[in-house]
């Protein structure tokens, strides 16, 4: 080989050297196990709900009334009054309408339509009472509500998460339903008018019909039980309570008949409080006499109750005498087992009627709670908006099928 | 035979040369995304040398209504010399449509190393007007004092005060 040939070719070899080490740089290893996200805000926690239980909200405001979007990846709720929603894994607070809108309920009717049971600041020119229906989209202005009814009594949402049934009062005693789909207007109104107030009203599992709590004319509790079919609009008395018993809350509609609360309201102080004051009552839909819901037991205090997506179970809040403390149940109404989800004793878990609901999925329950009031001034080492026993928020409580069939 | 030992050598002397040059730069690129990575101490419940002390009497006597005062002290707990601590009070409903939130803001100049100094609130506590007109809840919200306090160089400390009704 000729010695000025040697420079030529030792150019050569360190340029193959650098062409095929160049590439193996480019591939950093540490790169690829890129920087953990930080753990959400509003992730897994033990609040005294038990293992699994995941805050849904964190901060001060009167909570309520959630409601999941069809989806499972939102959920809607009342803050004092107004409606907000978020994302159920973490996220920003979305605001739906001003401050002085006083919000009772509010249902999802579609991934992106939220319908909500209130009232606007009053207007005394107006001359407008009681509370209206209105709904709003996202994407647009979400504190622009449009109107769809006055007058409005109570409503349930579809189970299918598209839509809503509602009662609105039709003078004299008398009230009607409607039906409402997605973001379109009213598309059924029934006119054969039901007989009475409704108080409260929710759909079977499939859809097709309703069961309904309502007063009638001259009484002065809410203790008639009744039910629509909104395919062959047939009416049906179902059972009427006596002894000035009341319906409290909203009858459930299950695979195994109706279910509702009930019982006789304290009017005085020197009541024997032993008696519990209110029963978990189940009643076949083509009517007859109520009994006692199978399984819970007698002495069982009964607040609230929400039918599962299938319609197979049964979430109860209540409390398995007068004397203990306030929890979360799932009763299996074909299988008369009751399930304690939770088994806390210091959080106060609400038991408004619209205060809890199932997922979507069914595989967990939203309730509201929060830790017992202190009398003495607490103190907090973190920001108020990060707090949760302090005030009523949200929690996802999992649920196990096996009160299930 | 002195040929493949040149090459070999000469091939062995590219590698080392240009992989010493990629471990070199990728040394230099890494240094910025620690820096990066730096936890923000902005929300610093933790570690931080700024720490606030509360007197719980003196919160037990504060009531619903105008010329509340409160005392506090804002301790040093680093090794340094703390300069113009800035200690922000808010006062607020627990009911968040009631639009009451006040603020009230001192300076504190200097807290030497492991020393305190006292800050003193003067505020008013009262309900807003309207605040009666629409209250969901069954009963009476709660007032919410939330003290922070900032060194400028952004490590802060905040204590959220819950009073009864």
């Amino acid at each position: 080989m000729p010695s000025s040939a040697r420079p030529a070719k030792l150019f050569a070899v360190l340029m193959f050297a650098v062409m095929t080490t160049a590439p193996a740089g480019c591939f950093h290893p540490d790169e690829e196990g890129s920087i953990a996200p930080l753990a959400p805000a509003a992730g897994r926690i033990d609040p005294g709900l038990g293992p699994g239980t995941r805050a849904l909200s964190s901060g001060p405001g009167y909570k309520g009334s959630p409601s999941w979007s069809p989806g499972g990846v939102r959920i809607a709720f009342t803050v004092d009054g107004y409606v907000v929603d978020k994302p159920t894994e973490s996220g920003r607070l979305r605001r739906w309408t001003t401050r002085d809108f006083v919000a009772r309920d509010t249902e999802w009717t579609s991934d992106d339509t939220l319908t909500m049971l209130g009232a606007a600041p009053a207007s005394p020119s107006r001359g407008e009472t009681g509370s209206s229906l209105y709904r709003a989209h996202t994407g647009g202005d979400s504190l622009k509500l449009e109107k769809i009814a006055r007058g409005v009594l109570a409503m349930s949402p579809d189970p299918d998460g598209e839509g809503l049934c509602f009662a609105f009062d039709r003078g004299a005693y008398e009230s009607g339903l409607a039906l409402t789909r997605g973001s379109a207007e009213v598309f059924r109104i029934y006119s054969k008018p039901i007989e009475g107030r409704i108080a409260s009203l929710s759909l079977s599992p499939d859809g097709d019909k309703v069961v309904m709590a309502v007063r009638p004319e001259g009484d002065a509790e809410t203790s008639e039980l009744r039910t629509f079919d909104l395919v062959t609009r047939e009416e049906r008395e179902v059972t009427q309570l006596d002894g000035k018993r009341e319906i409290l809350g909203t009858p459930q509609w299950t695979e195994q008949g109706l279910f509702f609360v009930a019982g006789k309201q304290s009017t005085s102080v020197d009541d024997d409080s032993s008696e519990p004051l209110y029963n978990l009552y189940r009643v076949p839909a083509k009517g007859g006499a109520p009994e006692p819901a199978p399984g819970v037991g007698e002495d069982f205090v009964a607040a609230s109750i929400s039918v599962s997506p299938d319609g197979s179970r049964l979430a109860v809040i209540g409390r398995l005498n007068p004397k203990s403390p306030t929890n979360l149940y799932v009763l299996g109404p074909a299988t008369k087992s009751l399930e304690a989800v939770t088994t806390n004793e210091d959080m106060e878990i609400k038991t408004g009627p619209d205060d809890l609901m199932w997922s979507p999925d069914g595989k967990g329950v939203a309730i509201v709670a929060r830790g017992t009031p202190s009398t003495e001034p607490e103190v907090r080492a973190n920001p108020v908006d990060r707090l949760l026993r302090d005030f009523y928020n949200l929690y996802e409580i999992p649920v196990s099928g096996d009160t299930q069939r | 035979m002195r040929d493949v030992l040149f090459w070999l050598s000469g091939a062995a002397l590219a590698f080392f040369i240009t992989a010493g040059a990629f471990l070199l730069l990728a040394n230099l690129a890494t240094v910025p995304f620690e820096k990066s990575l730096t936890p923000d101490p902005g929300s610093g419940e933790s570690g931080a040398a700024v720490e606030l002390a509360l007197d719980t009497e003196r919160l037990a006597a504060l009531r619903p209504l105008p010329d509340q005062s409160l005392d506090l002290k804002v301790k040093n707990a680093g090794a340094t010399r703390l300069l113009d601590v800035n200690v922000v009070l808010t006062t607020f409903s627990e009911n968040t449509a009631i639009p009451d939130t006040r603020f009230y803001r001192r300076t504190v100049e200097k807290v030497a190393a492991g020393g305190a100094a006292d800050v003193h609130f003067e505020f008013d506590l009262s309900d807003p007007e309207q605040s009666a007109a629409r209250l969901p809840a069954s009963e009476p919200a709660r007032k919410i004092l939330e003290i922070r306090a900032t060194t400028p160089e952004g490590i802060s400390t905040v204590r959220t005060v819950i009073l009864p009704p």
